[in-house]
This record gives C-alpha cells, sequence and structure tokens, in this order.
C-alpha cells in the first residue's frame, strides 16, 4: 500500500471514527449505557459493599472508591464496546451499512474506523470516570502516569470488547441478538475482581477468573493507579488486554471479509 | 459500429444470482447499456432488479455469468467499480441522527477527498439539489423527497461516471417527483450514464433512452420505449354504452375482438391489434345486437401495455427488493 493510499485510508478510519462518537453522543440508547451505567454501579457498590474493605485480607489503599474505580472502567469498556456492536448492527439492518461496501475504501477501513471510534469513547469514559471517584475520595499514588497507563488500558481494553461486539455484529447483522447479549456483561465483570480482591472472591468464581483476561486488566490498572504491585500486574494487565485487543481486531477483520465474501 | 466491453458503461453477460437456499433470482441477464445513457430497468416484484443493481454495484456476488461496470468486472476489480460508481439505493438508508452537511462530509472521506475538499463538495451538492436551508438539520427531521435528494447529492459525491439510481422517487409526491427527474436529465447532459430501476412507467419514458423489462431473472424485452410500444403494445379500444345493463351482453359481443376488460367510467375496454381499424366492425356488432353506444375511443399503447405484455402483471403494485429474508 502506498503512502497516498495510507494516507486515504487513515482520513476514512478518522471519519468514520469521528461518525461512530457522533452518534454516541446523540442517542440516548447508546450514551446511557456507557456513561449512566457504570456510575450507578459505582455508586451502588461504594454505598453497598464499602463495609467489604474492613474484611481480613482486603488491601488497605486508603479509600474503598480507589479499590473499585477500576472495576468501573472495565464496566465502562465492555459497555462501550457493546454499544459499538449495536451501533453497526443498527447500520447493517438499516442499510446504512451498504453505503460503506459500496464506496472505494478496504473493509478493514470500515472495522478499524468503529473501534478507533470506541477506543476514544474509552479514553472519554475513563477520564470522567477517574474525576469522579477523585472527588468521591480516591487517591492515585501512581501519580500522572498511573492515570495515564490506566486510561491507556482502558482504550486498548474498549478495542477488544468493541472488536468482539463487531465481529458478532458483523457475522450475524443482528441487532436483537447483540442486544441480547447485554447481560453477559456482567457475567464477565463479575467473574473478575472488578470490585473485590481476587483472594476474597468465592473459590469457583476465583478459578473462572484466572481465564478471564479482564481479571488482569483491572488488577493491572489497580496497580497501576495505586503504585502498589501487591495489587496486580501491569505488565500482566497490558499484555491482556493487547492480546483481546488483537484476537478480537482480527476476528472482526476475518468477520467482514467473510460477509463480503459470502455475500 | 459494434461497440467492444470497454465502450460500454455496464455490460452484463449471463449473469446468474442463486440465493442460499436456491432461489434464482437472477437467471441469465444480458445486457449493455452505453456511456451516456440513460437505462431503464423495469420489472414486477421479486423480478430480479434489486438483485441485478446489488450485484453491478458489488454488493453482492454473481453466481455465474459476468459483469463490467466502467470496464471493470465487478468481482475481479471491485474497487475499480466502487471508485467509478455513484449509488442510491432503495430506501435511502441515511443515518437520522447526522445532518445532511455531516453525511456529505463523511461520503467524501469515504471517496478520498480531505476535509476542505469534502465540505466543499459538500456545500456544492447541497446547493444543487436545493437543501442549503436543511444542511444543518438532523436527517430524522426531513421529509421522504429532501431525503431522495440528499441520497442523490451523496451519490454525486465522487463526480460518478456511472450513477445507480435504485427507485430514486418511490413514494415522493408529484413536485418532489418532478424536481428528481429535472436532476437526473441534467446530471445525463453532463455525460453521466444512468442505470435506473423504477416501478413507475412513466418515470421509464421521461428518462430512459432505453428501457429492459425483467420477469422471472430473465430480461423479456428491450428498446426503445417508443419501439417496445410499437412492437409489443395493443391499442385499446373504451367503449361506453347508453345503458349499463347491456354491459355483459355487450362483453360476449366484443370477445372475438380481442382482450376485453373493465373499461374507465363503467365502460368496457377491448385491447385490439386492430386499433381504429376496429372502431366499424365494434360498432356494427353492438348495433346489430341493438345496444346503443355513447363513445367509442382509441387509446395507443403505452409502457403499461408492454409491461402487462412481458410480464403478465399490471405495475400497479408495490415493488420491493427481491432479495430474500
Amino acid at each position: 500500500m502506498s503512502s497516498l493510499e495510507v494516507g486515504v485510508q487513515a482520513r476514512v478510519v478518522g471519519a468514520l471514527a469521528f461518525r461512530a462518537l457522533l452518534i454516541q453522543t446523540r442517542k440516548a440508547q447508546l450514551l446511557i449505557p456507557t456513561f449512566l451505567l457504570p456510575m450507578v454501579l459505582f455508586a451502588v457498590v461504594a454505598n453497598g459493599a464499602s463495609a467489604g474493605s474492613r474484611l481480613r485480607g482486603f488491601p488497605d489503599i486508603g479509600s474503598f472508591v480507589g479499590f473499585i474505580i477500576p472495576g468501573t472502567l472495565v464496566q465502562g469498556t465492555l459497555l462501550a464496546g457493546m454499544t459499538a456492536g449495536i451501533a453497526l448492527a443498527g447500520d447493517i439492518e438499516g442499510g446504512f451499512f451498504d453505503r460503506l461496501l459500496t464506496a472505494p475504501v478496504r473493509r478493514v477501513s470500515l472495522v478499524l474506523g468503529r473501534l478507533v471510534g470506541t477506543a476514544v469513547l474509552a479514553i472519554v469514559q475513563a477520564s470522567f470516570f477517574l474525576l469522579i471517584a477523585f472527588i468521591a475520595g480516591a487517591r492515585y499514588e501512581g501519580g500522572v502516569g498511573g492515570v495515564l497507563l490506566t486510561i491507556l488500558l482502558a482504550a486498548i481494553t474498549a478495542v477488544g470488547t468493541g472488536g468482539l461486539a463487531a465481529a458478532i455484529a458483523l457475522r450475524t447483522g443482528s441487532l436483537s441478538l447483540l442486544q441480547s447479549l447485554f447481560p453477559l456483561v456482567f457475567v464477565l465483570l463479575f467473574t473478575a475482581p472488578a470490585f473485590f480482591p481476587r483472594d476474597l472472591l468465592h473459590p469457583a468464581l476465583r478459578a473462572v477468573a484466572e481465564y478471564n483476561p479482564l481479571a488482569y486488566i483491572v488488577e493491572g490498572m489497580r496497580a497501576a493507579l495505586h503504585a502498589d504491585a501487591s495489587l496486580g500486574s501491569t505488565t500482566n494487565g497490558l499484555l491482556a488486554a493487547v492480546a483481546l485487543a488483537i484476537g478480537a481486531t482480527a476476528l472482526s477483520v476475518l468477520a467482514i471479509y467473510r460477509r463480503t465474501a459470502t455475500l | 459500429m459494434q461497440r467492444s466491453d470497454d465502450d460500454h458503461a455496464i455490460v452484463v453477460e449471463g449473469l446468474v444470482r442463486t440465493y442460499p437456499g436456491g432461489l434464482t433470482a437472477v437467471d441469465g441477464v444480458d445486457l449493455a447499456v452505453a456511456p451516456g445513457e440513460i437505462y431503464g430497468f423495469l420489472g414486477p416484484n421479486g423480478a430480479g432488479k434489486t438483485t441485478t443493481v446489488r450485484i453491478l454495484t458489488t454488493l453482492l456476488r454473481p453466481t455465474a455469468g459476468r459483469a463490467l461496470v466502467a470496464g471493470h468486472d465487478v468481482v475481479g476489480d471491485a474497487a475499480g467499480v466502487r471508485r467509478s460508481i455513484g449509488v442510491a439505493l432503495q430506501e435511502a438508508a441515511l443515518d437520522p441522527l447526522m445532518t445532511g452537511r455531516e453525511l456529505l462530509a463523511l461520503q467524501g472521506a469515504l471517496h478520498g477527498l480531505r476535509r476542505g475538499e469534502a465540505q466543499a463538495r459538500g456545500s456544492e451538492l447541497l446547493g444543487r439539489v436545493e437543501l442549503d436551508d436543511a444542511a444543518d438539520r438532523r436527517l430524522g427531521t426531513y421529509s421522504g423527497g429532501m431525503r431522495r435528494r440528499l441520497d442523490l447529492a451523496l451519490a454525486l459525491v465522487p463526480r460518478p461516471r456511472v450513477l445507480f439510481l435504485d427507485e430514486p422517487t418511490t413514494g415522493l409526491d408529484p413536485a418532489s417527483r418532478a424536481a428528481l427527474w429535472r436532476e437526473v436529465r441534467r446530471l445525463n447532459d453532463d455525460g453521466t450514464t444512468v442505470f435506473l430501476t423504477t416501478q413507475y412507467l412513466e418515470e421509464a419514458e421521461q428518462l430512459a433512452d432505453r428501457v429492459g423489462i425483467i420477469a422471472r431473472g430473465k430480461i423479456v424485452a428491450e428498446g426503445t420505449p417508443d419501439a417496445l410500444k410499437e412492437r409489443l403494445g395493443e391499442p385499446t379500444l373504451h367503449v361506453d354504452l347508453c345503458d349499463d345493463g347491456r354491459l355483459e351482453q355487450a362483453r360476449g359481443l366484443l370477445e372475438r375482438f380481442g382482450a376485453v376488460s373493465d373499461g374507465r367510467a363503467g365502460g368496457l375496454a377491448v385491447r385490439t391489434p386492430d386499433g381504429a381499424r376496429a372502431i366499424a366492425p365494434v360498432v356494427r356488432a353492438l348495433d346489430d345486437a341493438g345496444i346503443d353506444i355513447e363513445t367509442v375511443e382509441v387509446e395507443e399503447p403505452t409502457l403499461d401495455d408492454v409491461f402487462l405484455a412481458v410480464t403478465g402483471q399490471p405495475t400497479s403494485s408495490e415493488d420491493t427488493a427481491d432479495v430474500p429474508a
């Protein structure tokens, strides 16, 4: 691909990412889940489960909200990804996707535009959630570097969750199927140590968490935010997020080529 | 002089499309469209029109046969086809949450324009389709006619050599339809080839240089509207009686002249190849039976007659996409 072609495709990705964000902000059905739901759960857990922080084995990091905010960030990335898939399925069902397919654009750019938009959304989300938690009393001992690393983890994770949802949308073209998968967000969230340390999870959940990449990501965020290696490994978190993002992007790119090749 | 494939805007040879499940929507279509031509593509419900358009615009792959658009093979060089075409599909798929200007800017980016170029092209096209005042309104607030005009503007962003319009005026009021026709003629005057599918025969008569009629996946008639009418249409005699009580008796008498159906205002309509020459025998036959005639009128064949003759179906039904659910 020539540098000129790369420039054209970069503009396409940028324009599609901009559109994805535009729609996200204008459609309550997409905006509310991505910002309001994580905040509601954050408030519920912060107020209803804070006594848990007095349990033996719960890490002492100064504030319970500081401990649970990575769980909120990961929930945000799951919802950002899910709504990206829902928006894509809506484009397919409504015929807008056909408009994109008749344009002289590489198929991979159509997927990347959506995923870049999801990553930018996750950056905005994560910044907002971290600010709210800070106002609520959380302190980030990892400093600016820790916060930026956490936001980067959220963006990469959102590419992964968005890629998985996009792959499902492209394979099925079904808006209702994507909507029916919404509860899966909470299954994935609660089988990761999102709001409690892994050691305090039920043994069965702990066993499942071993295989849940979100567990490593949430612990990696926690370690980065609080500059405390006992809370998790930022390296493992980054590896899990990158592996999820690469795998999911590959799946969604395969899905769009398969969709267009078999039409 | 015979044109080669490269000289044509569109060449289709032996095109077949069978869907999973076995339905063959397009069954051996051949057609050729010259550069600068407006080709009207007609057919009843499920005849294969939309499937053909979707193949020509690279949205579907053919099962067999080949199709070239602007010299590019729709399978082997789909990217080349996409660089050469503008597409306004049936049921304009416009994002209701975007404004007209935003969507035109996106379309510009999809066709490789830089931001400034895309904005300038968008403004130019908004003016051309008379949507300047609504440019910054969300599309959810647009009327059907405005949506169609914007859809046309979107199709024109890349300055296409071949423009596909799939039922561009379905559901529009007469004024909006006339405005869109004017724009299509203007585009054609500028040299754009137009492949127009429509369910309105009047639209095909008004716009198309040539017409192809597809039925059950095959082209069953093709030519200029006048040639088709001359070749396949039959004049109709409209006979109005003084006494409607003799209608059934008259129907029986007139059946030997041609196909008889209910005519306008309670009279009878006789489709006959003899046209005006049949007036005297018809009058004589009714007179001999003591049936008084109020009026007899000859109507020349229309494209509707051609359509009915070759497809066996009238054109009044709402046409829909022939892609299986």
